[in-house]
């Protein structure tokens, strides 16, 4: 007589898993609704994401941290300072310099039930498991025939860290977000941190969750009561009427100092902080630039098939008629990472770019 | 491979340039951005930028000819390029492009020639004329959001000057043609006579004001049209000396003859009017009068003056546009009106006056007209004059068909008190091709083609 497997629940609901945590999802509220983006209880980046995981971890026995250094050594960013010492070993686990098992282990304890947080020291890093994160996590709900979600956050820095050069200064965003099933977070400062992280571990889907280490010191105020961000919701940092200049992540500082320089010449632009690029809000891409009728996507990954490339495609296709210039993109420059420190400023969409660009926009 | 520069299409309604200057000679360097020659449209004297670097190899034409847009006008060698490989890559041979250049002999005048060299509509198009060089001078460069708002306000996207990149057109660009989201800016430009056309309906009397209502003070803006109507008409009634002959034309058997061929055409949908057999009348008396159908050819600095008699009859119908358009008027052209019947003469106006008041002309339909016919019979006009419309040199008014009393003589010398239906028309004419004998001769053509009016029938 052949044993049954016991690791293993018996599908004995007719709920489709993704619904089911679907339902689990805490109410997700629009912009205004939110708790104050200002206010003057004022912390790290790093400590906003401590704190999203921390107040998850307590909420969910299910959601648990791994990787390099992530336990004994507090995070080798210090995002998990003290969250061993909380939580102990069995949920904030260090692993070996092995991506590819550490990232395949965590994907099938989603697919078991449990809600994984797996910190890549760098995105840099994570091409040793792209087979999992890629071929197998995003894949699994279609691939099971809705039988096993995966329930996973893969967060990590992404982009230039600092003359850390080519092969460690990864922008993953556009090559990742190619995949479809995957959900993408990418937050510019420590409030969408942790509201973006927050929901990303109650997403029923892989999130990939893109930091920066250039931006874990970034100080800025973090509500005190829970919230939870929407994905798919932009937010608009600055409002101006010339060009609509469209961003996520770090760029988004260099748009807002570019902003600065622009309106002491008399050019007001809106900066739009994305928060997610999978799913998009396009929605509000199209609401601005009806309004300004120019557009610049500025996108730290290379130009060639970038999230700036699919921006400019959605928007060509939604609202090509409100268009008063060729819909514009800044990249980083189409090269390896360049080590040298003032190379690495040229190659990156920094402020200086982003100001001649807009003012070529404005003729 | 030489850089063939051609004439540009610099406004809507261009079809012909003339090089009034040229800027620079055989052998000259030239830089993009460079202006190389002033080229004269309908509307304005242009300066002409290069849009490429080179070599002049050769100038095709001479100062103060004039040819169709899209026909060569310079050659450039490019850089490295010998001015005998570029003249070999376009086909002319060395000796022949020297020869064109500069040549001050006269070429033949196959088209009308607008009467002013310096008519300035708009201001100079210098960027315009980059993004219209060479193999694009159909293209006109706007934004999406610059087309949107002119064909919203039916504009004619080609009509305004672009300001940006390569003379794109931007909103801006538009916002300042329409002059404020208020006033809504018509069809195609090329407007000119003081009148209005045939089959619209007479309007319904205005209803009276409320007691106590006061008119509203405001400046309104001018839409393209109203400042293209405004400068040739200005341009046109203080440069030709404009006189005016009038002529009664008994209607009655023109009436019977209409209500008997609309009566057996009815079940085929045709509806002749009586504008239809006016213009075919004009059109086939243009060959007992040629003059009538001419344009008169001004001093070019390189010929002196000269009149052009045109060897096709183009009627233009002055159609008025509804206030709800923006006004204005414009001249739809039939084409070739000597040529064909009343039944297309009526389809074609009908057709060209309905698209005029919907969405407006094609350049097509509104150039090229050799002779222009202004109706306000339908409101109720008696008799009035008309601005002549260049380069036409003379231009029809027509009233309305009158009955009144007229004294007939039967068989036997018996004078007897008749009513009869009376239509008056007045021809102002240009002086300087036409004179006033001339004038008369044609409208007793006319008077007698509309009272015989089986003749317009074959």
């Amino acid at each position: 007589m052949t044993p049954t497997p016991t690791t293993l629940p018996m599908i004995d609901t007719n709920i489709h898993p993704a619904i089911e945590a679907h339902l689990d999802m805490p109410a997700m509220l629009p912009n205004d609704q939110l708790p104050s983006f200002d206010g003057d209880r004022i912390i790290q980046y790093r400590e906003a994401l401590r704190e999203a995981m921390s107040e998850e971890m307590r909420r969910d026995k299910r959601v648990f941290l791994l990787g390099e250094e992530v336990a004994q050594y507090n995070g080798a960013y210090k995002i998990s300072q003290g969250m061993l010492d909380e939580f102990g070993a069995k949920r904030v686990i260090d692993t070996p310099i092995s991506e590819n098992g550490f990232a395949g282990m965590a994907i099938a304890a989603a697919m078991s039930g449990l809600r994984p947080i797996v910190e890549f020291m760098s995105w840099s890093f994570s091409f040793v498991a792209a087979d999992p994160i890629l071929n197998n996590a995003p894949k699994m709900l279609y691939m099971s025939g809705g039988q096993f979600g995966c329930p996973i956050v893969f967060r990590g820095n992404d982009g230039a860290g600092g003359q850390l050069a080519s092969t460690h200064s990864w922008c993953v965003e556009a090559l990742y977000a190619n995949v479809p099933g995957l959900k993408m977070a990418i937050p510019s400062n420590p409030y969408d941190a942790k509201g973006l992280l927050k929901t990303a571990i109650r997403d029923p889907d892989p999130v990939f969750f893109l930091e920066s280490e250039r931006m874990l010191g970034d100080k800025a105020h973090v509500p005190e009561e829970e919230y939870y961000i929407p994905f798919g919701q932009a937010r608009l940092a600055r409002e101006g009427d010339a060009v609509t200049l469209v961003s996520f992540g770090r760029p988004v500082h260099f748009c807002l100092e570019a902003a600065e320089r622009l309106a002491a010449e008399g050019i007001e632009v809106d900066v739009l902080d994305m928060r997610t690029i999978r799913p998009l809000d396009i929605d509000s891409i199209i609401e601005r630039v009806k309004i300004t009728n120019k557009v610049l996507v500025v996108d730290q990954s290379w130009p060639f098939a970038s999230i700036a490339s699919e921006v400019i495609t959605q928007i060509c296709e939604r609202c090509f008629d409100w268009l008063d210039s060729p819909p514009a993109r800044l990249n980083t420059a189409d090269v390896p990472t360049p080590y040298a420190k003032g190379l690495e400023y040229d190659y990156l969409p920094n402020p200086d770019r982003i100001y001649e660009a807009v003012k070529g926009m404005m003729g | 491979m030489a850089i063939n520069i051609t004439m540009p299409r610099l406004s809507d309604t261009m079809e012909q340039g003339t090089v009034v200057k040229w800027h620079v000679n055989a052998g000259d360097t030239v830089s993009s951005g460079d202006v190389i020659a002033d080229i004269e449209t309908d509307k304005a004297t242009m300066e002409l930028e290069s849009f490429d670097d080179g070599v002049v190899a050769s100038l095709a034409i001479g100062e103060g000819q004039k040819i169709n847009v899209g026909e060569t006008i310079i050659i450039l060698a490019e850089d490295g390029e010998s001015v005998e490989d570029a003249m070999k890559s376009v086909g002319v041979s060395g000796s022949a492009a020297a020869s064109a250049g500069g040549s001050d002999t006269p070429v033949p005048q196959t088209a009308p020639q607008t009467p002013s060299a310096t008519a300035v509509a708009e201001p100079p198009a210098t960027s315009n004329s980059s993004g219209n060089s060479s193999n694009n001078e159909d293209r006109v460069f706007a934004s999406p959001l610059a087309r949107k708002i002119a064909r919203e306000h039916n504009l004619p996207i080609g009509s305004i000057t672009g300001s940006g990149p390569s003379g794109r057109i931007l909103k801006k660009d538009v916002e300042m043609m329409i002059g404020g989201p208020a006033v809504n800016a018509p069809t195609a430009p090329v407007a000119s006579t003081a009148a209005t056309a045939a089959p619209m309906p007479a309007p319904l009397p205005a209803p009276l004001p409320a007691p106590g209502a006061a008119l509203e003070s405001k400046t309104v803006a001018l839409n393209t049209m109203r400042q293209i109507i405004a400068t040739k008409l200005v341009e046109s009634k203080t440069t030709i000396p404009h006189y005016q002959v009038t002529m009664s034309a008994r209607m009655d058997s023109l009436n019977n003859l209409r209500g008997e061929l609309n009566e057996q055409l009815a079940a085929q949908g045709v509806k002749l009017s009586v504008n239809d057999f006016i213009v075919r009348a004009c059109a086939i008396a243009m060959h007992q009068h040629p003059f009538i159908n001419s344009s008169w050819n001004p001093d070019s600095g390189q010929s002196s003056p000269s009149i052009q008699l045109h060897g096709h009859v183009n009627i233009g119908v002055a159609v008025s546009l509804p206030e709800e358009k923006g006004g204005g008027l414009v001249v739809a052209t039939i084409n070739n009106a000597d040529q064909i019947g009343l039944r297309q003469i009526s389809s074609e106006t009908k057709r060209l006056a309905a698209k005029a008041r919907d969405k407006g002309l094609a350049p097509a339909e509104l150039t090229g007209s050799t002779f222009t016919i202004s109706n306000l019979g339908m409101f109720g006009v008696e008799h009035f004059t008309a601005i002549i419309n260049p380069p036409n040199a003379a231009i029809l008014a027509v009233g309305r068909a009158i009955d009144k009393p007229f004294i007939e003589y039967d068989a036997d010398g018996e004078a007897e008190l008749v009513i009869g239906s009376e239509m008056s028309m007045t021809i102002s004419s240009d002086h300087r091709i036409i004179d006033g004998a001339m004038a008369a001769a044609y409208l007793k053509t006319v008077k007698e083609l509309l009272e015989s009016p089986a003749s317009l029938l074959v």
